[in-house]
């Protein structure tokens, strides 16, 4: 890198996805092809066009159980993913108790609303009965950043404290907020990415702007997200958590911690036009952004992690921003035919994913693309896997308020392993 | 309501709610030493007092005196002795 800040590397990575606890078991999955796509006649949602789809994670009891009940009780579903996710990750990471707690380590975990589910359940108790049935800490189980101060609470953290909420691009602002934190010097160690959970109220909002994909006659929920395809319809909503360990990278070395990946390049940006659409235009600015910061030439990148979530305009205007960068010299994937749209975990998760790919030299595929759209078809669009060295890649995250988010990352050479 | 049954429901809520094992629910136990309840349960035990029996404490001086698990069930066979239009026993 050019400039003089200080560099940041990812030492931890924990998950908590549909399709597994771990990111050996994550990506082992997602490569055998299997999906978390599944029909919801649980949820209802009068109005909506067709049968509801999403990918919903079923956390064992244990899990839940394992965290102590005082800390607990100001966790919903989007604290205890993150929760776990983080534990998991401080683990791979090997920083000290010492470490986490003297100040030097701060966390920015970001999510849509903070705890959709939590929420209603606030709302509704406060209109049906008021506060009689109101537990201590259901407001802090509703909150914005309910996620990151558990976490905080949690693991003893008293460094800076973030959460940003931008719906989907919450994951990978939290990550690159955290990157900032370490870069200026503020802190030496940031627990940074996202976590969200699906609901009927949060599919709600895609299906009322026909975003939300329903099965067609015949098809199978797993078939149904389809995208850069041309029979694309629409996403479902997923839910789930990935949590990196961020650290001034000479802090890491000196204390022996494997890198699993350098970050190089990080940029955010508005569109300034849109509410909730995609616009290629912010999304090339903010690639260019990033590229620009990680000194990288688009001929450098080998992988990019794309957020194409199934819906006609979103994929489209992602693919006319790559492909005016990137041409067709690049491979692309997007994991949301499998995962499903997990929003403000999104970022991380499949940045997570991302490490895997890396760590194995194996290239994850879009699934269920079988006919690329021509509105896409200017990209290396992965239609299978393959196996392929990769050193630089690019995640990208958009989101409803016309935000943009683009992070860069390195894997480690061999002489820094 | 009998002081059996008051304390079937006392219980169910230490146990369901505090994840307190059965054996350690004994009268004299200290709600804030011995069973490691703090200020914050103590409204979720009002709140789930309230779904369990229908009792509104909420803003019942004589409530915040109570120290024992004995305490709890005194006050409430004293409550329920007292105000028995107000008790139901819906059960969780």
């Amino acid at each position: 890198m050019a400039s003089d800040f200080p560099r940041v590397v990812i030492t931890g990575c924990g998950v908590v996805s549909a399709l597994g606890f771990d990111r050996a078991t994550l990506f082992e999955r997602l490569l055998a092809g299997e999906s978390a796509i599944r029909v919801m006649p649980e949820w209802e949602l009068p109005g909506a066009t067709g049968e509801l789809l999403a990918a919903p994670l079923e956390l064992p009891h244990e899990k839940i159980l394992s965290l102590d009940r005082k800390l607990r009780r100001s966790m919903a579903p989007v604290a205890i993913y993150a929760t776990l996710a983080t534990r998991d990750a401080i683990a791979e990471s090997g920083l000290s108790d010492e470490e986490l707690t003297n100040g030097t380590t701060g966390c920015a975990i970001g999510s849509t609303l903070g705890s959709p589910s939590a929420i209603h359940e606030t709302m509704r108790l406060f209109h049906d009965s008021g506060l009689e049935n109101m537990p201590a800490q259901q407001f802090f189980k509703s909150v914005s950043h309910t996620a990151a101060f558990n976490v905080a609470n949690v693991f003893g953290l008293t460094g800076a404290l973030l959460a940003p909420c931008s719906a989907c691009a919450s994951g990978l602002q939290a990550i690159g907020v955290a990157y900032d934190e370490i870069r200026l010097g503020r802190q030496t160690v940031m627990l940074a990415g996202g976590t969200d959970e699906a609901t009927p109220e949060v599919a709600g909002t895609f299906e009322q702007l026909f975003a939300l994909a329903h099965p067609a006659t015949g098809q199978n929920a797993a078939e149904a997200i389809r995208p850069f395809d041309v029979n694309r319809s629409g996403l479902a909503v997923g839910e789930g958590a990935a949590v990196l360990v961020l650290e001034e990278r000479v802090h890491a070395l000196r204390r022996g911690a494997r890198i699993l990946a350098e970050i190089c390049g990080y940029a955010t940006n508005a569109s300034g036009r849109q509410t909730s659409q995609s616009d290629a235009e912010a999304i090339e600015r903010c690639l260019t952004a990033a590229l620009r910061e990680a000194s990288l030439q688009p001929a450098n990148i080998h992988y990019i992690s794309a957020h194409a979530t199934g819906t006609r305009q979103g994929d489209a205007a992602e693919a006319a921003a790559l492909t005016r960068i990137f041409g067709n010299a690049v491979p692309v994937s997007s994991l949301k035919a499998q995962l499903g749209h997990t929003m403000g975990a999104s970022g991380a998760l499949e940045l997570a994913v991302t490490l895997e790919m890396a760590r194995r030299n194996t290239l994850l595929p879009t699934a269920n693309l079988a006919a690329p759209d021509e509105a896409c078809a200017g990209l290396d669009l992965l239609q299978a896997p393959r196996h392929s060295a990769l050193r630089y890649f690019v995640k990208d995250c958009f989101a409803f308020g016309g935000i943009n988010a683009v992070l860069i990352g390195e894997m480690p050479s061999a002489v820094e392993l | 309501m009998t002081r059996e049954e008051i304390i079937q429901h006392v219980n169910a809520v230490f146990v369901d709610q505090f994840e307190i094992e059965e054996t350690r629910l004994v009268p004299d136990a200290q709600l804030f030493t011995d069973l490691g309840l703090d200020s914050l349960d103590i409204v979720d035990l009002l709140v789930e007092l309230h779904k369990s029996i229908g009792v509104a404490l909420r803003n019942n001086e004589e409530i915040r005196n109570v120290r024992t698990l004995g305490d709890v069930y005194d006050f409430l066979e004293k409550y329920a002795r007292e105000h028995p239009e107000e008790i139901h026993s819906a059960g969780k």
